[in-house]
């Protein structure tokens, strides 16, 4: 008997407030008993005016006073139900997440899907430890809106975010309805990159004559300078970046020495160094190495990928950089 | 005139969202400070439009607001111009007029959304001080519009992407109007009433009408105002009696001094009264009408004294019914009267003197004829003798009589011989003195209008009527109506029939078409009376809605609805409003989607949450995935079912349309087996 009784009030609590551990999965409605309302300031101000229409009523005998009064009152309470159903009901679910390097704001994207037939406005989310929330969005009947919450980052590995609060305050702003929403989503932040790292550590030094005759390994690619061959031109890259948005002419770039294969090595970064310092140089040489377009080797500990390049290589080395000695496999 | 506008720039383009938010709340604000113009001097509703143009113009030219430096001086002006006006600060008026002053000014001062709210707020208090002045169905309506606006503006002020034509905001805020005015009605209803004032005595509510006036000076008033106000409303609760016996009393004029009719002295109040009544009370009801005056009215005679909410009644020496505060407020009372009554029916009449007195060196022939009259030996020969005089010579009734000089009553008997009710009274009760018999002077009204369609009857101003009362040995004081005797269709038809009326610019084809013109006109007619039933229920329900009533009301509310048809419609209702809630949940969505929301929900249960651009298919891909990591988080057999689930909605989905009709059961008894 008591278990029941406490397990329906867990149940019951448990249903409307997200506990610390608890996620919200997959698509969530925002049930009625998920929605709070309180009367906002406006509103309380709202409460003493109708207060004072009511004494004025009724000490001048005002007849009409009291109509007044009634429908002003009635127009409130109407105002209450119209905020908590311009919340409830609707669907949230969580979007896309990008990594993010550390120092920048991630990104979680959180979709409001509106399955009635009524249209929802000035629909406020961020998340609950944000003291002004910064994003609004309207959602019409049948329609999808996505939000995109912004948190800053500080440091590497996975970033859970604060419950996020959505709240409104619409249609007269007496009223304000919310509810939480703690999302399952998590962010991976890469380590910052080096400002002012050393130059990658190509073996054998860095040689920049082009031996006409093709004998060299490729090497890379490099900013155009006047006077390179059109045919050592990195025809490619060129036309992977639009010049006008800041793409610009490489030319390709051969090592003379045709030496090994560019290596990362975590244990090649000095060891006295501070390890973050050592993972942000690793960041700044595998985004270094990717936009030469350079096929590198990576080697974090333990961890060895075979050189290769593209946007999947450089995802699961920066991956592993942010994850390293967190104890999580990368 | 468009050119101009196109130039100026002004109509032509589509106002920025702030701008035309600005401007509702402009518009909002005039709603409701025009009903005020009607009350407030010339020069604060001029301010106040110079204001608001200001705030326009600001708007639309997209100015700064004036500073603080330049408002201040106008404001404080504007508070010594209210002082100069009013003669105070505080109270009623000139407490209106600050306020609308307000208003005015902090459209000019507005800064954050608080001061909207302030504004607003302020607005929807001005409405309520409107009511000080006016509270007939027009001001209703007005309530509602400006209600209507001023929702509309807080509601635009709301919208934080796109912004609703204004149409549709109006729309948005017609709909809460309407969702509130059941509720507002049901709280208007039940919501417990006080009566009040709470304090003080509010400045006359009321209105600055008076009633009937407590004198009386024949022929020092050339032409009698023909109001059509209504003075007070009866209900009867059996059958009205007849017109000529619908006598309201009201102040009794006893003390004449040549030309002036007045109240004697009440010294004795109402305590040696000695009032015989015969057949059954006639019970009624009176709303009376606000005014500045004390007076109680009751047919004649009361039986007992009426309860007026809020006042003490007191019966005076002669018969009047007296209240201790100014009625300023419409108010409501029961009373119980005897047409068939004998008042004093006394052996002698105690300080009868007082009703024998007449003003020396007035009236000579007057008095003289008076005089004569006392060779009849029975005073009631000598009041017959009076009326017939009235009846035979030629006297007529007219609302028009001539301006009279010192001896009014004797240029009226023996030389203009036209004249109304005052002019009769006033000359029989001084023949009447001079032939020893006592008599006194009532005022009041006589008749009343029964409305076919509410059954109550309205007694207008223009129902005042003046009579006599002369005291007879054996019958007590006894009503006379001399005027009666002239024009008998006063009193049985009332003040329209008696007298010709003049015709609308003097033109003879009109008179006809003049509305208060009598029965001339049916439709018109009927008109009148739907006008005056909706006014006289507005005045019932909505303005006098008093404690009392409230608790009739919520009696006969209990009454009606304890019993059981209304507890089963109530439950019938109920039910049905489930039902249709029940099914119209369940079509929103497509049985087959509502299937793939379970089994992602159960999915997400088991720890395999969908996410938002996953495809079916993708998932499915993914569920299998899940058997291969050391720990599943499905039964082999329900990842199986999963699977097979989330391929066919993905080829139902996708896949060109092939009907299936088994698709939902298969589907159906798929999801059954993830556990």
């Amino acid at each position: 008997m008591a278990q029941g009784f406490r397990g329906w009030v867990r149940r019951s609590t448990g249903a409307w407030l997200p506990r610390a551990g608890t996620f919200d999965a997959g698509e969530i409605e925002i049930k009625s008993r998920r929605v709070f309302i309180l009367p906002t300031r406006a509103g309380l101000g709202f409460a003493a005016l109708l207060l004072v229409l009511l004494i004025g009523s009724v000490n001048y005998s005002l007849g009409l006073g009291f109509g007044l009064t009634f429908l002003a009152l009635s127009c409130a309470l109407v105002d209450m139900v119209a905020t908590y159903r311009n919340l409830a009901h609707l669907r949230l679910q969580q979007g896309r997440v990008a990594a993010v390097f550390a120092g920048q704001e991630a990104q979680f994207e959180l979709l409001l899907t509106n399955r009635t037939r009524l249209a929802r406005y000035a629909v406020r989310a961020d998340f609950s430890d944000v003291a002004e929330p910064r994003h609004v969005t309207d959602i019409a009947p049948g329609a999808q809106a996505i939000m995109t919450l912004s948190l800053p980052t500080s440091a590497r590995g996975w970033l859970s975010p604060a419950r996020v609060k959505l709240f409104t305050r619409f249609p007269l702003g007496l009223f304000q309805a919310w509810s939480y929403w703690r999302p399952a989503a998590r962010a991976l932040v890469y380590p910052r990159p080096e400002d002012g790292a050393p130059p990658l550590p190509l073996a054998g030094g860095a040689g920049n004559n082009p031996r006409p005759d093709g004998n060299d390994d490729f090497a890379g690619v490099r900013s155009y300078q006047p006077g390179d061959s059109p045919r050592q031109m990195a025809w490619r890259q060129i036309a992977r970046l639009d010049p006008e948005i800041g793409g610009q002419l490489v030319t390709k770039h051969f090592e003379g020495t045709g030496g090994d294969q560019l290596l990362l090595d975590f244990d090649a970064v000095p060891a006295q160094l501070d390890v973050e310092l050592r993972l942000a140089r690793m960041t700044r040489w595998v985004l270094e190495a990717e936009a030469r377009a350079l096929p590198y080797a990576f080697r974090l500990g333990a961890l060895r990928y075979d050189a290769a390049s593209g946007a999947a290589h450089q995802a699961a080395c920066l991956r592993a950089l942010a994850l390293h000695g967190t104890g999580e496999a990368p | 005139m468009k050119a101009a506008l196109k130039t100026a720039g002004i109509a032509t383009l589509p106002l920025t969202r702030d701008k035309a938010d600005t401007m509702l709340l402009l518009a909002s604000a005039v709603l409701v400070l025009a009903p005020h113009a009607a009350h407030l001097p010339l020069w604060v509703s001029l301010l106040c439009g110079v204001t608001l143009l200001w705030r326009a113009l600001i708007t639309l030219r997209g100015r700064r607001m004036p500073p603080a430096l330049v408002l201040l001086p106008i404001a404080a002006g504007a508070m010594i111009g209210v002082q100069f006006s009013y003669d105070t600060l505080i109270g009623k008026d000139a407490g209106v007029a600050m306020l609308v002053l307000l208003v005015a000014f902090k459209m000019l001062e507005m800064h954050a959304r608080r001061d909207l709210y302030v504004v607003i707020f302020l607005c929807f208090f001005l409405v309520l001080t409107n009511f000080f002045y006016a509270q007939g169905i027009g001001t209703a309506l007005m309530m509602v519009a400006s209600i209507l606006l001023l929702l509309a503006t807080q509601l635009s002020f709301g919208f934080t992407g796109a912004v609703p034509p204004l149409r549709t905001r109006l729309g948005m805020a017609a709909r809460t109007l309407a969702i509130a005015a059941p509720l507002a009605a049901v709280l208007f209803v039940v919501f417990p009433r006080i009566q009040g004032p709470l304090w003080g005595m509010p400045g006359g509510a009321g209105s600055g009408k008076s009633g009937l006036s407590d004198q009386m000076a024949p022929g020092q008033m050339s032409n009698l105002a023909l109001s059509e106000e209504p003075a007070f409303r009866a209900r009867f609760f059996g059958r009205a009696p007849d017109k000529a016996q619908l006598y309201w009393r009201g102040p009794v004029l006893d003390s004449f001094d040549g030309l002036t009719w007045s109240r004697g002295p009440d010294r004795v109040s109402g305590r040696n009264l000695h009032l015989a009544v015969g057949a059954p009370a006639l019970e009624y009801e009176v709303t009376l009408e606000p005014s500045r005056a004390r007076w109680v009215f009751a047919l004649e005679m009361a039986g007992e004294l009426p309860e007026v909410p809020g006042h003490q009644v007191r019966l005076s020496s002669q018969f009047e019914l007296t209240s201790d505060a100014p009625l300023d407020a419409r108010l409501r009372y029961r009373a119980s009267s005897h047409t068939d009554y004998a008042l004093q029916r006394d052996p002698a009449l105690e300080n009868a003197g007082r009703w024998l007195l007449l003003p020396y060196g007035f009236n000579p022939r007057a008095l003289a004829e008076g005089r004569e009259l006392r060779k009849l030996a029975a005073p009631a020969q000598r009041v017959e003798t009076v009326l017939r005089r009235f009846r035979e010579q030629p006297f007529s009734y007219t609302l028009e009589p001539p301006l009279l000089g010192r001896h009014t009553i004797d240029e009226f008997l023996y030389g203009a011989q036209a004249g109304f009710c005052e002019h009769y009274s006033g000359a029989f009760v001084f023949l009447m003195r001079a032939a020893g018999v006592p008599a006194r002077v009532v005022t009041g009204y006589q008749g009343g209008d029964i409305n076919p369609l509410d059954g109550f009857m309205t007694v207008r101003q223009s129902d005042a009527h003046a009579w006599a009362e002369v005291w007879l040995e054996g019958r007590g004081w006894t009503r006379v109506d001399p005027t009666a005797a002239v024009a008998p269709e006063r009193v049985n038809r009332g003040l329209g029939a008696s007298v010709p009326r003049p015709a609308p610019f003097g033109i003879d084809a009109l008179r006809d078409m003049n509305p208060f013109g009598g029965e001339g006109n049916a439709w018109l007619a009927r008109l009148r009376d739907a006008v005056n039933a909706a006014n006289n229920g507005w005045n019932q329900w909505v303005l006098n809605y008093t404690p009392e009533r409230q608790r009739g009301v919520v009696q006969s509310l209990q009454d009606k609805l304890l019993g059981w048809p209304f507890a089963v419609l109530l439950t019938f209702v109920v039910a049905l409003l489930l039902i249709v809630r029940f099914f119209r949940r369940r079509k929103e969505i497509d049985p087959v989607d509502a299937l793939y929301l379970a089994l992602c929900k159960r999915l997400g249960q088991a720890g395999l949450a969908r996410a938002a651009d996953e495809s079916p298919s993708a998932y499915a891909t993914r569920i299998a995935a899940d058997g291969e990591a050391p720990a599943g988080k499905l039964a082999p057999q329900a990842r199986a079912a999963a699977h097979a689930f989330l391929q066919r909605y993905s080829s139902w989905r996708y896949a060109p349309p092939k009907p299936d009709p088994r698709l939902t059961a298969t589907l159906k008894s798929l999801l059954s087996q993830v556990r």
